[in-house]
């Protein structure tokens, strides 16, 4: 996503709560601080196919709102 | 090449603080920049004294090590070596883990921030390995000998110090292991009754070589019954396969530590370590069905499908890819137990060998000594 993100092309990453500190220290390792990280509630192994589609539900609108900003 | 009289002048290079081992230990803890037990504060002199045998540039990065991607420069390293309670002569033991660690296969990154309780287990074979006391008999992978305890302890203080594998944001093991103090040890080549690892693996028996694996603390195998190799064998794939082993879904590579009695026990038996390995990769197996309905269903079936998506519930599931990536060595003293060491899996072995500057096997370690 790091690369993505410096070829100029809109990308995030999904992160569990539980990942977030994880996550934004690398994205600064990697040279993109401000690489949006999607937020979703961890856990996301192990869990049934409908909580899985519950945090899609939830990082859904956060990709389609990146999608405007980054847009407009 | 920088001195180290320079480096410390750099902002930041230098902490204050009072003379006194407790209020050093408060400000080491404070900062996150110790395992939780007491170290030798780091003092300029010691860093110094440490690098005694370092024939590297002192200011310049010797490995990157992840999360952070930190630059383990020699006096980085000579740094947590001192507060780990190396001697100089470890050091040199202690770059070329990092060294290896460092190299793609193992998957440091991986290895650093995964949720799964694996460590650095250090392997060491050939002459250094017994001149600087690294215990390879009696309580191998326990406690009491200083070499053992300090140069896996100065590995792990790199990995938080350097990486910023730190418990919960760079290290996200849900549980860890008490190995992750310390995972030490030389094989037993005098007591060996087959080629030592590094002879296996291609190094000149004076080589001199550490070998890293993404380890798990060992599990035991008590057998003080059998009397033939088939026998203590089929202890060792009983002990090896279990469901919840990341080794049952990775291409990884176990280690069996035998004891040197249940070694023995299994060369007398006219068997090599090749045929070790093919038994225990045979018999080291488990049914597809005794894992759980949702495991079969959402990892064999579908992410290993090229396996499994029609395999039937008595297909046996193997703890290896192939024979060969099981590691066998022989360490440990008198008595029947071996030690079972699984792995992360998705990370594969690597041996690396000492060696001067100048190419040649390093036969003694004084021959690193500075001046």
């Amino acid at each position: 996503m790091a690369q993505l993100t410096k070829r100029g092309l809109i990308a995030a990453v999904v992160c569990s709560d539980t990942f977030m500190k994880l996550g934004s220290a690398q994205a600064k390792v990697f040279g993109v601080p401000d690489l949006p990280l999607l937020k979703i509630q961890h856990p996301l192994g192990g869990i049934s196919m409908d909580k899985v589609r519950e945090r899609a539900a939830v990082a859904l609108p956060q990709l389609l709102q990146l999608l405007k900003e980054k847009q407009s | 090449m920088s001195s180290l009289a320079n480096m410390l002048q750099q902002p930041g290079a230098l902490i204050e603080c009072d003379d006194d081992p407790e209020a050093v230990f408060e400000l080491l803890c404070a900062h996150g920049w110790s395992d939780g037990l007491p170290v030798i504060p780091p003092t300029p002199e010691r860093i110094e004294r440490m690098l005694a045998y370092c024939d590297r540039d002192l200011d310049q990065a010797v490995v990157k090590i992840p999360p952070r991607f930190g630059a383990a420069t020699p006096v980085r390293i000579a740094a947590n070596a001192v507060m780990a309670g190396c001697k100089p002569e470890h050091f040199p033991l202690v770059l070329l883990a990092l060294e290896a660690l460092a190299e793609e296969p193992y998957n440091l990154y991986g290895t650093q921030a995964t949720t799964h309780p694996c460590t650095p287990m250090l392997i060491f074979n050939g002459p250094i390995a017994k001149e600087v006391g690294i215990n390879a008999g009696a309580n191998v992978m326990g406690n009491y000998v200083r070499a053992n305890a300090v140069i896996g302890r100065a590995v792990r203080l790199c990995l938080v110090n350097i990486g910023a594998a730190i418990p919960g944001t760079g290290d996200m093991a849900t549980a860890g292991t008490p190995a992750k103090f310390t995972f030490c040890v030389a094989e037993n080549e005098d007591n060996s009754p087959w080629d030592p690892l590094h002879v296996e693996l291609g190094f000149p028996k004076e080589a001199t070589t550490v070998t890293v694996v993404a380890a798990e603390s060992p599990h035991n195998i008590n057998d003080h019954e059998s009397l033939t190799a088939i026998g203590v064998l089929t202890m060792a794939a009983g002990t090896m396969a279990n469901t919840g082993s990341n080794n049952a879904y990775y291409a990884g590579q176990p280690v069996l530590a035998l004891g040197p009695e249940h070694a023995a026990t299994i060369a007398n038996g006219g068997m090599s370590k090749a045929q070790a390995k093919q038994f225990l990769y045979d018999h080291a197996t488990i049914p597809l069905g005794k894992f759980s309905q949702e495991g079969i269903e959402r990892r064999f079936r579908r992410k290993l499908a090229d396996q499994y998506a029609n395999a039937t519930l008595d297909t046996l599931v193997h703890m290896c890819a192939k024979p060969e990536d099981l590691l066998i060595i022989v360490t440990g003293g008198a008595g029947k137990h071996s030690q079972y060491v699984p792995t992360f899996g998705n990370s594969r072995a690597v041996t690396k060998g000492l060696k001067r500057l100048d190419g040649e096997w390093v036969h003694s370690i004084h021959e690193l000594k500075r001046g």
